[in-house]
């Protein structure tokens, strides 16, 4: 992956050292990558009316091989600065963005065990209607192992033996286009281990290394419905 | 359909099998905790395994299934200063969960098999030693191999189960090598798979046996979602064939209502399931299966007999007193999984005497538990105990591939010291759908990546 040019921005370690709390030795980073506008599957603008919110859209950042949800979570206000922890550290998710503040994207890879949304199937969803799994409408469910994630809450972990949210992407939003941009991702760690352990069909999915080829300056969303063959709905 | 299991139901599952090993967790092996040191001088193979120093405590790992690949992997991680050596005797793994589905062509070998112990060691920093264990000398801490001693400060037994044929009237050494071989129960290691696989694969018209053993034999549900596949072998190859499964329980011992609707529903013609019909008996010549009451011909079968802790677990003088288990596992603290009164060996997986369902998934999260205790202990703090969880899918339906499934915790009673029941936020989905047919191919590949990726 070519990290030319990548400025860490340190804003997660910056608000927790103003907070001061003693237990958060260490602060998880959003990484910033090259932005790239939200499209359509034609490349147009993806203006923020488009975005449904009965699924979540899939679109790749900051390089081909990273799927990540993109979730109109529309009237259920989504909760801003608030503290949250992964492998890599502590840190402040800064909530959606938007009119409402009701677009959300997160890293759609279960952090439980590496469940994905991939062509044929996904077994990561947003279950915008009640699911089994999460007994309540609007969580990210994995059905492999039954994590459930509270995407309004920056996909912590509601229920099952996921042990950290899903990885934040950090979203900008033009109220005058209506449109959104991506420029940062944290975790890029757990991105590496996600590529070791998947290398074999991200090559055969993507071609040799293709994976790890930057977006570009813009990444086109789909309707996960239309992304994978077979969404089961668990 | 979403359910909650009951004590009720905990009990008939665990059944005698719960009071009998929580009780022998409760006690010490009859004597001497440390019963085990007394092999030493006999057991040592005379030799030192060809093995790096070691760089910091020495964690041996005995055992290459879910439980050995998720502690191996997992007390590394969670204290980096672990020397971790896993002793296999294997040397081509193949899971023993998912397995059924490779029946009906659900899923092909590769799903199974296509997962290296090499590359388990090499991306989880650990090294794979390609052995099989001979004894234990717990005074001195060594273990004998067939490739030679190893010196250990922390050692996990994770063998798993043993076919107990003598629980269904099947004594003599003969008659059970022969139903070993040519009846194999299929849920102990791969080469019974490829064997009922074969079977099946030529299987022409007539009665197909599949027995159910009672006690707290390993994969509840196992026997009943190998009866659907075979049923939908039949089903679609229009075989002229029964599944006769016969259950030494009362009832389907988990997720009976969606096993009794995939039965009722998908294979009436095709599967007849029998309650209280504990086999007393074989005659592998005649192939006839004796109960109680009956007699049953067959064409060919699957004979499940009981399951025990593994013979390695009595081999090494782990084993519980035999009055109060009565499937010969291990004795165990029910907590910390560590040999009553011996606090650098453990034994998790199948060969654990709890109540606990024999699953990978509950080995793959004890295993996650056990080596955060591990990694506790090496550095002198207090363990902390949190119970397994058993997610279990059933594929019940091969054409087109739909499941039923089971989340269950697990209640602990620290009065008695014992784990009493499935946990209030057990639940069943018993309504069988493609989702969860889905579900079940994504839930073992989960498993298969938490142990063998980095």
């Amino acid at each position: 992956m070519d990290r030319r040019g990548f400025v860490k921005v340190c804003a997660g370690g910056a608000a927790l050292a103003l907070a001061n709390w003693d237990q958060m030795a260490v602060a998880a980073n959003f990484e910033s990558f090259p932005p790239a506008k939200l499209t359509n599957k034609f490349g147009a603008p993806l203006k923020g009316a488009e975005i449904p919110t009965n699924e979540a859209m899939v679109f790749s950042y900051p390089v081909a091989g990273v799927p990540c949800f993109l979730i109109n979570l529309g009237d259920r206000p989504s909760q801003s600065d608030l503290a949250l922890k992964n492998e890599d550290g502590d840190y402040k998710w800064k909530g959606g963005v938007g009119p409402k503040g009701q677009f959300v994207a997160f890293v759609a890879i279960c952090t439980h065990q590496l469940s994905y949304p991939q062509p044929e199937v996904t077994y990561l969803r947003y279950a915008a209607d009640v699911s089994g799994l999460a007994g309540a409408p609007g969580k990210i469910v994995c059905c492999a192992h039954a994590s459930v994630f509270e995407p309004t809450e920056g996909a912590k972990v509601v229920s099952g033996p996921a042990t950290m949210p899903l990885l934040p992407i950090s979203l900008v939003y033009d109220p005058v286009s209506d449109e959104l941009t991506a420029d940062g991702i944290m975790g890029m760690e757990y991105i590496k281990r996600f590529f070791k352990t998947f290398k074999g069909d991200l090559n055969a999915r993507y071609g040799r290394g293709g994976y790890r080829l930057d977006v570009g300056n813009k990444t086109a969303c789909i309707p996960l419905s239309k992304y994978s063959e077979i969404v089961p709905a668990c | 359909m979403t359910q909650n299991l009951d004590r009720r139901n905990f009990l008939k599952m665990g059944g005698a099998v719960l009071a009998a090993g929580t009780a022998g967790c409760a006690t010490g092996v009859t004597g001497s905790a440390m019963a085990g040191g007394d092999k030493s001088a006999s057991v040592s193979s005379g030799m030192m395994a060809n093995l790096p120093k070691a760089k910091g405590p020495r964690l041996v790992v005995v055992g290459g299934g879910t439980s050995g690949l998720t502690i191996a992997k997992y007390a590394k991680k969670e204290y980096p200063n672990f020397d971790v050596v896993l002793v296999e005797k294997r040397d081509m793994y193949s899971s023993c969960f998912a397995s059924n589905m490779w029946y009906a062509g659900v899923i092909n070998l590769e799903f199974l098999a296509e997962h290296s112990f090499l590359d388990a060691a090499v991306n989880n920093k650990y090294i794979y030693f390609n052995a099989t264990v001979t004894g234990l000398d717990r005074t001195s801490k060594m273990l004998a191999t067939s490739e030679g001693d190893i010196h250990y400060d922390f050692l996990v037994v994770a063998p798993g189960v043993s076919y107990d044929y003598d629980k269904i009237g099947v004594k003599d050494a003969g008659v059970q090598a022969a139903l070993r071989q040519r009846y194999p129960g299929g849920f102990i290691s791969p080469t019974e798979h490829v064997t009922i696989k074969r079977k099946l694969d030529e299987f022409e018209g007539g009665v197909f046996v599949q027995t159910v053993p009672s006690g707290n034999y390993r994969c509840l549900p196992g026997p009943y979602e190998r009866a659907c596949l075979i049923a939908s072998i039949f089903k679609k190859n229009k075989i002229k064939g029964k599944v006769l499964v016969l259950d030494a329980n009362p009832e389907i011992t988990i997720k009976k209502v969606g096993f009794h609707a995939a039965f009722d529903e998908l294979y009436k013609d095709y599967i007849e399931w029998k309650p209280n019909q504990g086999v007393l008996g074989v005659d592998v010549e005649k192939r006839i299966i004796k109960t109680e009451f009956d007699e049953f011909k067959f064409e060919d079968a699957a004979i499940y007999a009981n399951c025990r802790g593994s013979t390695l677990i009595e081999h090494l003088g782990l084993m519980g007193d035999t009055q109060k288990t009565n499937q010969k596992e291990a004795n165990i603290d029910v907590r910390f999984n560590n040999i009553i009164g011996d606090p650098f060996v453990y034994v998790t997986g199948d060969a654990r005497p709890h109540p606990y369902s024999k699953s990978g998934n509950t080995a793959n999260t004890e295993g996650h538990n056990v080596a955060k205790v591990l990694a506790a202990r090496a550095q002198g703090k207090d363990p902390v105990f949190v119970p397994p969880r058993t997610i279990c899918y059933s594929m019940v339906n091969a054409d087109p591939a739909e499941a039923i499934s089971v989340d269950a915790g697990y209640d602990y009673d620290a009065a008695k010291d014992a784990i009493t029941g499935f946990s209030k936020d057990t639940k069943t989905f018993e309504n069988r759908s493609t989702a969860y047919g889905q579900a079940t191919l994504e839930w073992a590949r989960g498993i298969y990546r938490d142990m063998f990726n980095a």
